[in-house]
C-alpha cells in the first residue's frame, strides 16, 4: 500500500439553518495512485464531502489531515463546465495557470502539456462554448490538470457525454494513477467505479454505509450474500425509495 | 378556436412567469414611481411655483458717487446681500457659494446728466443658480435703476414733474434691453462663454460611468453561476484578489468610456452644429475626480452584483438604481432648477459629489477646498462597498 496522502477523520459538517446533517462521521484515506470510487445516490453527501476536502466548506467536526514533505496539491474537477465560455480552450488554460504561482515559461509548458493529454490543441483557439460537450469535459479536467496535482477530487467527471469521450475519460484517470496521482472518483455509473476503481466508499444520508476493497465486498460479508454486481451492492445498501 | 385557447393559455402562463419574476416587477412599477417622486420634487419649483426665491448677492461698488453707495445699501437692506471690497473678492465669494450673484456697479456710473446708466452694472452669476432666480435679480435691478432714474428726474423737474413725466415714455427711461453687462462666474474664469456641451458632458459622463453596473453583474453572476468563482478559491484565489481585479479591469473601462465621451464633446458635437466642449481642464483635478467617480461606480456595480442572484435581478436593480441616483444628483434636471431641500438631498448623493467635483473641473478653476472633499466622499463610498461586496463574494467561492 501506498502512503497515503489525505485522510478524513470523523468528519461531520451540517449545512445553515438544516437540521439534518449532510456528512456524519465519514472516514477515507487517499493514498499515491489509488483510485477511490465514492457512491452514493442523490443528496447522499458525495459534494459536501468533496467540498471539505477540497477546503471550499470547513467541516464542523472530525479533521482532515494531508501528509508528505510538503503539502499535497489538491485539484477539483466539478461537475459544472466551471470556466469561461466565451473564452477559447487555450485562454481559458492561460488564465487558470496564472492562478498559480509559477513562471510564464513554466506556466506555457504546463498548459501545452495538459492541451496534449487531454487531446485539446484541435480545440485551442476554438471559444469553449463552440465546443462539444465532450471537449469541454476535457477542457474542465484540464484546468484542473494544470495544477499537477496530487490528489484528483473528480464529481461527476463523465455527465453527458459520449461513450468516446468516456472511454478517454477513463483511460485518462488510469493513466494519472499509474503516475501515482490520488483520485476520488464521484459518480453515479456503476460501470464507471467497476472500470476504474480499486476501491469504493458508498455514501447515504451523510453516513458511509461501506467502504473497502472494492473485489472484497462485492464477495459479501457476514450478514449479506455475494452481489452480481456494484449496482445490486449499491441498491442492497441504499435501498430502493426515490431521493430529492 | 383552438389558436384562441392557445393564446389565452400562453398569456395565463407569461402571467404566472411575470409573477415569479419579481425583480422585473419592480421595474415595472417601482422605477417610475421612484422617477415620479424624485422629478416632481425636482422640478417642484420650476413648474408651478410662483414665488422665486431671490439670490443672495455680493455688491462691488466701483462708482465712487453717494448715490451708487446709498442704492446699494437700500437694495441690501431690502433685499438681503452684502458689501464686497472687491472683484476678486466677489469671484471669491461666489466660488465659495456664499453669494448666487454679483451686482458690479462700474465707475462713471452716473451720465454727464447725473442719471444711472444700466450698461455700467455687470452682473456675475454663479453656474448653479436657479434661471428664475437669475431672471429675477435682472429684472429687480432694471426696475430700480429705472426707480432712480425716475426719481432724479422728477428732482430735477420740481414742482412740474408731473406734466414733464407725463409727457415722456417709459420707453425712453428703461434701460436698454441687455443693457446689463451678465457674465457667469465660468466665463469669467475661463474668457469663454458658457455652452450647454460644457454643462452636460460632465453629467452624462458621470452617468455613463455608474451604468458600469450591467457588465460587472454579467461577468459576476456567470462566475458564480458557472462555478468559476469556486474553482478560482480552489487555484487559492482571494475574494479581495476576484475584486481588486474587477476594479482594475472596469476603471479601465470607464477610462475608456470617458476618452469616447471627450471625443464626442470635442469633435461630433461641433460637427452637428453645437459648441465645441473646451478640454484645457485642470489635469491633476480631472484625473483625480475620474479615478473617484470610477472607483465609486465599479464598487457600487461590484456591490450590487454581489448581493443579487440572477443578471435580470442586477440589472433591473442597477439600472434603476443608477436612473433614480442620476434624478437626485441633478443629472436628468439641472441642480439649479431644484427646490433648496431638494438641492440638499442632491449634494449628498454619490453621482451629486461626482458631477460637483466634475463640474468644478469642467466649468472653472478648482481648487482642493473643492475637488478633495467630494473625491474623498467617493473614495470612501468606494471603499464602504467593496467591504460590503468581500462577505458575499467570499461566501460564493467557498459556498459556505
Amino acid at each position: 500500500m501506498n502512503p497515503a496522502l489525505l485522510s478524513a477523520e470523523n468528519i461531520s459538517y451540517r449545512y445553515p439553518k438544516q437540521s439534518e446533517q449532510a456528512l456524519r462521521g465519514v472516514d477515507l484515506s487517499l493514498s499515491r495512485g489509488q483510485v477511490l470510487g465514492l457512491l452514493g445516490p442523490n443528496g447522499s453527501g458525495k459534494s459536501t464531502l468533496i467540498n471539505v476536502l477540497i477546503g471550499l466548506r470547513t467541516a464542523q467536526g472530525g479533521s482532515i489531515r494531508q501528509f508528505g514533505d510538503r503539502a499535497p496539491v489538491i485539484a477539483w474537477v466539478p461537475q459544472e463546465f466551471a470556466f469561461y465560455p466565451q473564452l477559447t480552450c487555450r485562454e481559458n488554460l492561460q488564465f487558470f495557470v496564472s492562478m498559480l504561482d509559477v513562471s510564464a515559461a513554466e506556466g506555457a509548458a504546463r498548459v501545452e502539456q495538459v492541451e496534449q493529454s487531454c487531446v485539446l490543441q484541435e480545440f485551442a483557439v476554438k471559444l469553449a462554448r463552440h465546443c462539444s460537450g465532450g471537449v469541454r469535459r476535457r477542457l474542465n479536467i484540464a484546468i484542473a490538470l494544470i495544477q499537477q496535482p496530487d490528489v484528483l477530487l473528480l464529481d461527476e467527471p463523465t455527465v453527458g457525454v459520449d461513450p468516446q469521450t468516456r472511454a478517454f475519460l477513463l483511460d485518462h484517470v488510469r493513466q494519472l494513477a499509474r503516475r501515482g496521482v490520488a483520485i476520488l472518483y464521484a459518480t453515479h455509473y456503476m460501470e464507471e467505479v467497476s472500470a476504474v476503481c480499486s476501491q469504493i466508499l458508498l455514501l447515504d444520508h451523510g453516513k458511509v454505509l461501506a467502504s473497502g476493497d472494492l473485489q472484497t465486498l462485492l464477495r459479501g460479508s457476514d450478514g449479506t450474500a455475494p452481489f452480481d454486481s456494484l449496482e445490486a451492492l449499491f441498491m442492497h445498501y441504499t435501498k430502493r425509495s426515490l431521493r430529492d | 378556436m383552438g389558436m384562441l385557447r392557445q393564446s389565452v393559455n400562453i398569456a395565463a402562463k407569461e402571467w404566472r412567469l411575470l409573477l415569479r419574476n419579481p425583480h422585473g416587477l419592480a421595474v415595472l412599477f417601482l422605477m417610475p414611481a421612484a422617477f415620479i417622486l424624485v422629478m416632481s420634487f425636482a422640478l417642484k419649483n420650476t413648474l408651478t411655483s410662483a414665488h422665486v426665491e431671490f439670490p443672495r448677492t455680493g455688491w462691488v461698488i466701483e462708482d465712487g458717487s453717494p448715490i451708487a453707495a446709498q442704492w446699494a445699501k437700500e437694495w441690501t437692506l431690502r433685499n438681503g446681500g452684502e458689501l464686497v471690497a472687491s472683484r476678486a473678492l466677489l469671484q471669491e465669494t461666489l466660488r465659495a457659494r456664499r453669494v448666487q450673484a454679483g451686482v458690479i456697479v462700474l465707475p462713471q456710473w452716473l451720465d454727464d446728466q447725473g442719471k444711472p446708466r444700466a450698461d455700467h452694472i455687470e452682473l456675475w452669476l454663479s453656474n448653479r443658480i436657479q434661471p428664475a432666480a437669475a431672471s429675477r435679480l435682472r429684472a429687480e435691478l432694471s426696475y430700480s435703476v429705472l426707480q432712480l432714474q425716475m426719481k432724479m428726474a422728477a428732482a430735477a423737474a420740481g414742482p412740474f414733474a408731473s406734466i414733464l413725466l407725463g409727457s415722456s415714455s417709459s420707453a425712453e427711461l428703461l434701460p436698454a434691453s441687455g443693457a446689463l453687462q451678465i457674465r457667469y462666474l465660468y466665463e469669467i474664469e475661463s474668457g469663454r462663454k458658457m455652452t450647454a456641451v460644457q454643462q452636460s458632458v460632465p453629467a452624462w459622463l458621470i452617468f455613463g460611468m455608474f451604468f458600469v453596473v450591467i457588465p460587472i453583474a454579467g461577468v459576476l453572476i456567470q462566475e458564480r453561476n458557472d462555478g468559476t468563482l469556486t474553482r478560482m478559491a480552489t487555484f487559492g484565489v482571494t475574494p479581495g484578489a476576484v475584486l481588486g481585479g474587477k476594479l482594475i479591469a472596469f476603471m479601465a473601462l470607464n477610462w475608456i468610456q470617458l476618452i469616447f465621451m471627450l471625443l464626442v464633446g470635442r469633435w461630433l458635437v461641433p460637427l452637428l452644429g453645437g459648441d465645441t466642449l473646451y478640454l484645457d481642464l485642470p489635469l491633476g483635478w480631472f484625473l483625480l475626480m475620474v479615478a473617484a467617480t470610477s472607483a465609486a461606480a465599479v464598487g457600487l456595480a461590484l456591490l450590487i452584483a454581489a448581493h443579487t442572484r440572477s443578471f435580470d435581478h442586477a440589472a433591473a436593480l442597477g439600472g434603476g438604481a443608477n436612473v433614480v441616483l442620476g434624478a437626485i444628483a441633478g443629472i436628468m434636471v439641472p441642480r439649479p432648477l431644484m427646490p433648496a431641500g431638494m438641492q440638499t438631498v442632491s449634494e449628498w448623493s454619490p453621482m451629486g459629489w461626482a458631477l460637483d467635483g466634475m463640474q468644478s473641473v469642467f466649468l472653472g478653476t478648482p481648487d482642493a477646498a473643492e475637488i478633495v472633499p467630494k473625491a474623498s466622499l467617493l473614495l470612501v463610498f468606494a471603499a464602504v462597498c467593496l467591504l460590503l461586496s468581500w462577505r458575499p463574494i467570499r461566501h460564493q467561492e467557498r459556498a459556505d
